[in-house]
């Protein structure tokens, strides 16, 4: 034990130790990113502080030393733009890791987010211009300095705006992006990103060189700017809403644009932001996405109300056609159909009725009530369309329908029904001529047609637990037939026997049994039921309690097939029979008696004469005849047995069993071939190579009827028995 | 299996084609029960061509036994094969049904 532990410990160390690393490792991964993440924002929030901070202080520096005629320029105009572009790169990258993937398809939360986090800084900005305005004008100083202030701060305000909004719209752009798509936007971002190498070496780009360029990035702008696929998916309320907030925020890029156009080229500042390429052309793209957007929801508004049906008819479809998996019932897929057409044909009314065996009921009203029902029923009953395909949308050109002065102007009756069954009809009205178009019909029958189509599946799905449930009684039922046919027989020393059975299906009408009728004399009884299955099974059971019942009395076999025939005549049915042979063993008179009804012949060993043979004897099956004139039809039969003697009782199953191609049976002649080959044998083994030969015939899996074989060996008297 | 009805004046002739087992006897059960059968004294079962007869086939000439022989029909069968016949004596029918070797004999003990 202890050098098992010893061996097996390494290994258990290997396996938690590679374990351990490698899940140390993910989170490494995983923390090492995180923290990348929130040092590159930190980083570049400091650097956008400083950088402005920076401006800030240059141009102020700048400003003071312009208004010194005279003084040395401290200030150079290109560190100036090296600090706006490292401004403008901190807030828009901080803005482009800060974007979250979009999560579902709530877009106006997005707008209300880019409203309430960016373009309210154009109100801030204003509002702050106003403020030094009012300021300067009530103490009626100029005062540069401040004016500067006021332009810096609303230049970190722009470019906030800006990245904030470039980086949303971004989101929104890219909605059911594809390849192309994505990859013009990346190169939109470079194009635009590479502007600001002008600033940098201070070119203008209003010349002649680069004026065509900045047209062309402009065309790929409005390119851009078509691609809004994200304004369908918002219902009429949501695109209302979003009308305000778009407003706003275009409201908010004319703010900044007049404000930065007021102050170009004005001889009070020292620095022009207007100056700066990459901000007009990030501000070309937001106003003309924001713009479209805009005009697109204004214009669509009118269409999406049919785009919001059209969603929901389609849930409505995915709901019914997942109904099952939901273990709803059919009341329920009946509520979604009509709760569905009537929203899909924007019925004024209507009525679902369903079939129940021969009568139907009318399970959903809207609007309608039942004497109306009925009127309409009894006239589409004179026309004979109560179960069909029917549309009518213009039911006062009628004159059947103009009578019942209906307040309904168009009719469609929905028949569901599949091949086989007829499930219900459904109906529905409306108030206005012609309210029942191609399109919507269309939609009317898919509805109904999903219905079938899952009701049936229900149906289905129900009709196969019924059978696991059926198919679970039969294996009882198996279960208490087997119990019903004797596993052992008495054993003693003058006989032995041995037994084989098997059903074709679950249960059979094959049976033995037997009975001690005294010390010396037991009764065994073969039979056979004609059919298969439960109804067999069931008289099989019957014929066994005959058995037990009458051989208490004690008779011989004859009278006993007599008894159990008039017993059988009053509840076997018609066309039922059953055949039987009984014998009766007496190991004092060392004979046997016996009768047979119907069944097969016995197959039988003289030792004596060394002989194997046939009983032939008449006799009428058990059921066949059901009056008196059986008893005419009944042989009895006495036999002397020697010792080594072998009886071979079996049903037709045996017998008639075929070879796998169908063409030829077993035959009594191969039986009795098979038993002059074993004889010698114990009675288990010649039972074992009569099975086995019958297997070889038949082959395997090839079985039609029940097969019953018993047999008996009698054997030489024990001095001692 | 296939059931053919050949009508001459009193007599049916019934051909039997195939084999008579549990689905097949339906459809023999249906043809014995047409009442239009009653009007003919003389049923000729032809199984020359019955290859196999299970219980269930067996079953519905027994149920209809009773009914000719009360309407005094006669039913008789002819050319039957070995292993056919072997069925209907085995179960003890030899004795309680008419079966001849041919159709000649069959007439001779129709027309009796």
């Amino acid at each position: 034990m202890l050098k098992e532990r010893k061996i097996l410990l390494p290994f258990i160390n290997v396996n938690t130790t590679q374990i351990q690393k490698q899940s140390l490792q993910k989170l490494r991964t995983v923390f090492r990113f995180m923290l990348y993440k929130t040092n590159a924002k930190s980083l570049l929030v400091i650097s956008a502080i400083v950088s402005w901070v920076l401006l800030l202080g240059n141009v102020l520096l700048m400003a003071e030393s312009a208004r010194q005629p005279g003084a040395i320029k401290m200030a150079l105009p290109y560190i100036n733009n090296l600090l706006i572009i490292v401004f403008i790169l901190s807030v828009f990258i901080f803005q482009r890791i800060h974007a979250n993937n979009l999560k579902g398809i709530d877009f106006s939360s997005y707008l209300w987010n880019l409203f309430s986090r960016a373009a309210v800084a154009a109100y801030l900005s204003i509002a702050l211009y106003f403020g030094y305005k009012l300021a300067t004008g009530y103490m009626q100083v100029k005062s540069p300095f401040l004016l500067h202030l006021v332009y810096q701060v609303n230049f970190g305000l722009l470019v906030y705006f800006l990245a904030k909004a470039f980086y949303i719209w971004r989101q929104l752009l890219l909605y059911h992006k594809n390849k192309f798509l994505h990859v013009a936007w990346e190169w939109f971002e470079l194009l635009l990103c590479s502007t600001l190498i002008l600033t940098l070496l201070n070119f203008n780009y209003t010349n002649y060189i680069f004026l065509p360029l900045f047209v062309l990035l402009g065309c790929y702008i409005l390119f851009l700017c078509t691609n809004l696929k994200w304004v369908a998916y918002l219902s009429f309320n949501k695109k209302s809403r979003s009308l305000v907030l778009l407003g706003a925020i275009l409201v908010s890029c004319y703010i900044f644009t007049k404000f930065f156009q007021e102050f170009s080229d004005s001889p009070e500042l020292v620095i022009d932001y207007s100056d700066v390429g990459f901000l007009m052309l990030a501000m070309a793209f937001v106003g003309l996405y924001t713009l479209g957007a805009f005009l697109v929801s204004l214009f669509s508004l009118p269409t999406s109300s049919v785009f919001e049906q059209k969603s929901e008819d389609l849930l409505n479809f995915q709901r019914l056609s997942q109904s099952i998996q939901q273990g709803q019932s059919e009341a329920q897929v009946y509520d979604l159909l009509f709760e569905s057409t009537i929203k899909a044909s924007d019925a004024s009314a209507g009525w679902l009725e369903q079939v129940r065996g021969n009568n139907t009921h009318i399970s959903h009203l809207l609007n309608i009530n039942n004497e109306q029902i009925e009127r309409i029923r009894h006239l589409l009953l004179a026309y004979n369309i109560q179960h069909i395909d029917y549309i009518n949308n213009n039911l006062d050109r009628n004159s059947g329908f103009r009578d019942l002065a209906l307040p309904w102007r168009s009719l469609i009756i929905l028949p569901i029904k599949s091949k086989k069954h007829v499930f219900g009809t459904l109906y529905l009205l409306r108030d206005i001529e012609q309210g029942f178009d191609r399109e919507t019909i269309n939609v009317l029958r898919t509805f109904t047609s999903q219905t079938i189509l899952t009701i049936e599946n229900l149906r289905l799905v129900a009709e196969s637990l019924q059978n696991e449930r059926y198919k679970e009684e039969l294996k009882i039922a198996t279960q208490v037939q087997e119990s019903l046919i004797p596993k052992t027989f008495p054993t003693d020393s003058w006989f032995e026997i041995s037994t084989h059975a098997v059903a074709a299906k679950e249960v059979g009408g094959d049976f033995y049994d037997f009975l001690q009728l005294s010390e010396s004399r037991i009764a065994i009884i073969i039979g056979d039921v004609s059919g298969k299955g439960i109804s067999a099974a069931f008289h099989m059971a019957q014929m066994k309690g005959i058995f037990h019942g009458l051989m208490q009395q004690d008779m011989p076999p004859s009278e006993f097939m007599k008894q159990a025939n008039s017993a059988l005549s009053r509840c076997l049915e018609k066309t039922s029979f059953i055949t039987s042979s009984l014998y009766i063993i007496d190991y004092r008179m060392k004979g046997f008696m016996f009768a047979r009804a119907g069944h097969c012949h016995t197959l039988y060993y003289n030792a004596m004469m060394d002989d194997v043979f046939y009983f032939q004897t008449d006799g009428l099956g058990l059921g066949i005849v059901r009056d008196k004139s059986y008893n005419n039809h009944v042989r009895e039969m006495y036999y002397d047995y020697n010792p080594n003697d072998v009886m071979v009782i079996y049903t037709d199953g045996i017998v008639e069993a075929r070879n796998p191609d169908q063409t030829e049976e077993y035959g009594e002649d191969r039986l009795k071939y098979m038993l002059t080959q074993t004889y010698h044998l114990e009675a288990e083994d010649i039972k074992c190579a009569i099975i086995n030969d019958l297997e070889d015939f038949t082959g395997p899996e090839n079985l039609y009827d029940d097969q019953t074989l018993l047999v008996i060996k009698f054997k030489p008297i024990q001095p001692n028995a | 299996m296939k059931i053919t009805q050949d009508i001459k004046d009193s007599t049916i002739i019934m051909t039997l084609d195939g084999e008579l087992d549990a689905s097949s006897s339906v459809i023999l059960d249906e043809e014995l029960s047409d009442p239009e059968i009653m009007k003919y004294n003389k049923i000729l079962v032809d199984c020359r061509s019955l290859n196999y007869i299970s219980s269930a086939g067996l079953g519905v000439f027994i149920s209809h036994l009773q009914r000719f022989e009360d309407a005094q029909i006669k039913l008789i069968f002819f050319n039957m094969q070995e292993k056919v016949r072997n069925v209907f004596e085995i179960l003890g029918l030899d004795l309680l049904m008419t079966i001849v070797t041919n159709y000649e004999e069959a007439i001779t003990i129709a027309d009796e």
